[in-house]
């Protein structure tokens, strides 16, 4: 399951990251990291991007991207 | 009498410059970072008997090399060496800020960390333990909250010590765990091979560097990171982890600001909804979230222009009328040939006028986007507007420079700042000429009142739509060719909603408004003189045979096929280069059909004196103040959206009549919206891009648009009989 399927509200630990390059190490940079808890807060009015809560602030990142993400839920 | 040069560095959103406003004050310089359209503000204050050198550096979540903002950054560190950085933390986000701070110790510099918005933490119900915060990283912490100028003194006290030597600062080095063995690999292996480099860069951080892999230091070290000591320093681990070696390390790195906020920060646990996410839940809602937004934009585009246009006008008829004339008077009086007070009339006065005039609406503008972005709501509109922006190749973000191009492109130009990285900013900065300014409503006006009055409102739309058309069709060719390959991401924080200091919003703008007028300003002096010898070279010819004049004659023919191929329309299309609007007067000068009518109201005015002139002055500076705020309180539509008839165009109309029809009128139109952005894009293009090479490209794309689109109206026009 990737990032971009979770639903709103929903929590998912992450397990991989399969972006590469400067989009897979600006994500480590912003705390995007395996092991990290994530849950998506909000979805933008017109379906993409979505909003994450992760290491106790929000992030903003598209589907596309989010794709790249995988996750398993916890809650 | 000592001095030290200190780097404030941190993540964006911190509060950074709110910090760095509420050290230096009026004392800050702004500028660029040399070759990029990065801002760079640098200040020296006086504390005590101590200098400061304070270099504010891009806000940056880390140093790793994949945005411009952190290479400058990290270059800065690196090569410039200074004494001490002060590092902005967010109180309210410690471990993510932290995870800079621990690069930043990297590079072996003492470290002063100003734990920024320490009153909301508290407020959260956090606890940080600043003497353990110091005691694990090796630094100073001194709790500040910029807003309020609370703990400057202390973090300017710390400096003083540290700069008199009672108070040394020493980075912590941490352990790396499982890398530490690599990392001992290479820089053994560097002590052999090259011992130069560790002399050069700061040791710990370059070996750490090379075992990432660091393309940017690679290169400037010559190494080419296949070296036999790099892949021994990281072969066993490429067997054991799946991983690559920047996000192991990125890992560690992380792993180490966990530790340190968990050690350090105690948080109360107060269960409650903040602030920000109360107004999300309404701003960023799925059903009303885009008609909110709408409403904003539409407040944003009437305060940017309703509320600056009196004052515009007011600058204007205050040079066009009693500067003009008084300057004229003096000129006449001290017996100046009558082409000396063309020359300083309209040539000199009114290209001060040019520049003036902008002041208004730069100024508005320029305060809004800073408010914009302060508040946090920019991000929620990049948020909102990503989807339907990155269809054709543009970030969120773009739609703010994009909507203000309707009232004018200038300062859209200079908002594309607010992008990220440099395609976006390039890519939109392309667009917004499509986005049809304020000036060309005059021309509009002129046509649509002599051709088309039965149909006036759907003509015009036709052309705002026409330019938003247009803009969609290029913005998805250039993102296929010119804008090829380099994909923006959209990794973009949601800050918190703050509330920005009135006095930051304030400087800002005044900064840049400042570099305005005196970077633009000489060229749009120039261009307007240029103009005046443009018309009035060999003085006193007929406009026919003035330099203008015959530039027109010899390009007309390229209009030919468009429908309008005369030597006054392709001259009044020349001089429309430096504004568009002037198509319009020029027209009326070639056409002679403005003469009378200025004889008459300047014989009506000289019979007043100077001080009955002053006074008008100022009662029309207080009409402007109050029509302002009328404009901004009163009615739903944009007034300077609005067509003005001018009386005195009654003439101009009929002689249209008898010269275009109605095709090539509509032609003309669709020219003049598409054609050649004016120059004063172009000085606003050069100055934040840093050459003419943008302004050359977009002129060559839009005026050979302009053309072919012009063509096809013409000619499917005649062909379908009109």
């Amino acid at each position: 399951m990737n990032l971009s399927e979770l639903k709103k509200g929903q929590k998912a630990k992450i397990t991989s990251i399969n972006s590469k390059g400067p989009i897979k190490r600006r994500l480590m940079d912003m705390g995007v990291l395996p092991g990290e808890t994530v849950e998506v807060e909000k979805i933008a009015p017109l379906g993409d991007p979505i909003d994450i809560v992760v290491k106790g602030y929000h992030l903003s990142l598209r589907k596309s991207e989010a794709e790249q993400i995988n996750v398993e839920v916890i809650e | 009498m000592k001095e030290i040069k200190v780097a404030v560095a941190g993540n964006p959103n911190s509060g950074k410059s709110t910090l760095i406003n509420a050290i230096a004050g009026t004392n800050l310089q702004v500028g660029n970072w040399p070759g990029v359209t990065v801002e760079k503000k640098t200040a020296t204050i006086k504390f005590d008997d101590l200098t400061i050198n304070l270099v504010d550096l891009p806000g940056t979540y880390s140093l790793s090399p994949y945005t411009q903002e952190e290479i400058i950054a990290r270059d800065f560190l690196v090569k410039e060496k200074p004494d001490l950085i002060i590092d902005v933390v967010d109180s309210t986000n410690l471990e993510r800020n932290l995870y800079l701070t621990i690069q930043l110790l990297e590079l072996d510099i003492p470290v002063v960390i100003a734990l920024n918005i320490y009153d909301e933490a508290k407020k959260k119900g956090y606890e940080i333990d600043i003497e353990k915060l110091e005691q694990l990283l090796g630094v100073k912490a001194i709790p500040t909250v910029a807003t309020k100028k609370e703990g400057i003194k202390e973090l300017l006290q710390v400096l003083k010590d540290f700069a008199s030597g009672i108070n040394p600062i020493v980075p912590k080095k941490f352990n790396y765990g499982d890398v530490e063995e690599s990392l001992k690999i290479v820089e053994t292996a560097l002590k052999i091979n090259d011992p130069g480099l560790l002399n050069r860069y700061p040791s710990r951080w370059l070996v750490l560097k090379l075992l990432e892999n660091d393309e940017l230091v690679l290169k400037e070290t010559g190494l080419k990171g296949d070296e036999k000591f790099l892949k021994q320093a990281v072969s066993h681990f490429l067997k054991s982890h799946d991983e690559d070696m920047e996000s192991i390390i990125a890992d560690i790195r992380y792993g180490i600001a966990h530790g340190v906020t968990r050690d350090v920060l105690k948080k109360r646990e107060k269960k409650h909804i903040d602030f920000t996410e109360k107004i999300d839940r309404i701003v960023l809602n799925r059903y009303l979230g885009i008609p909110i937004f709408l409403i904003a934009m539409w407040f944003v585009f009437k305060l940017a222009f309703d509320f600056s246009a009196p004052f515009s006008d007011w600058l204007d008829s205050v040079i066009s009328g009693p500067v003009t004339k008084w300057t004229t008077v003096l000129l006449n009086a001290a017996k100046s040939p009558e082409w000396f007070v063309s020359l300083v009339t309209e040539g000199i006065i009114a290209g001060v006028g040019a520049v003036l005039v902008f002041i208004p609406v730069i100024a508005v503008m320029m305060f809004i986007i800073t408010l914009l972005e302060g508040s946090g709501y920019m991000a929620r509109v990049a948020f909102i507007m990503d989807r339907l922006m990155h269809s054709i190749g543009l970030h969120g973000k773009s739609f703010i420079p994009l909507i203000l191009g309707f009232g004018c492109n200038v300062p859209s130009i200079y908002a594309t700042r607010v992008l990220e990285t440099e395609r976006d900013r390039k890519l939109t900065a392309m667009l917004v000429p499509l986005m049809s300014c304020g000036a060309r409503l005059p021309v509009y006006a002129i046509f649509i009142g002599a051709f088309f009055a039965k149909n006036a409102p759907t003509v015009l739309w036709s052309l705002y739509v026409l330019g938003i058309f247009m803009a969609i069709l290029l913005g998805l060719v250039l993102k296929k060719t010119l804008f090829k390959g380099f994909a923006p991401v959209f990794i973009m924080e949601l800050p918190p909603y703050r509330v920005p200091l009135f006095r930051d919003l304030m400087i800002h703008t005044w900064q840049k408004l400042r570099h305005f007028v005196i970077k633009a300003g000489t060229y749009i002096f120039a261009v307007s003189v240029i103009m005046w010898f443009m018309l009035n070279t060999p003085y006193g010819v007929e406009k026919e045979n003035s330099a203008l004049g015959r530039v027109g004659k010899t390009i007309s023919p390229v209009f030919e096929p468009l429908g309008f191929g005369t030597w006054e329309a392709s001259s009044s299309l020349v001089a429309g280069l430096i504004a568009k609007e002037v198509v319009v007067s020029t027209m009326a000068q070639i056409y002679g059909t403005d003469n009378g009518q200025k004889d008459n109201s300047e014989g009506k005015e000289g019979t007043k004196g100077f001080l009955e002139d002053l006074k008008n002055v100022a009662i029309s500076f207080f009409n402007a103040v109050v029509d302002a705020f009328q404009n901004l309180l009163a009615g739903f539509g944009i007034k300077s959206l609005q067509v003005e008839e001018e009386e005195e165009m009654t003439t101009l109309k009929s002689k249209l009549q008898e010269i275009f029809t109605p095709l090539n009128a509509y032609a003309f139109l669709v020219f003049v919206l598409l054609y050649w952005p004016c120059v004063v894009v172009g000085i606003a293009m050069r100055q934040e891009f840093g050459s003419w090479k943008l302004y050359g490209q977009t002129i060559l794309i839009h005026s050979i648009i302009a053309w072919l689109v012009a063509f096809l109206i013409y000619q499917g026009g005649r062909f379908l009989g009109f």
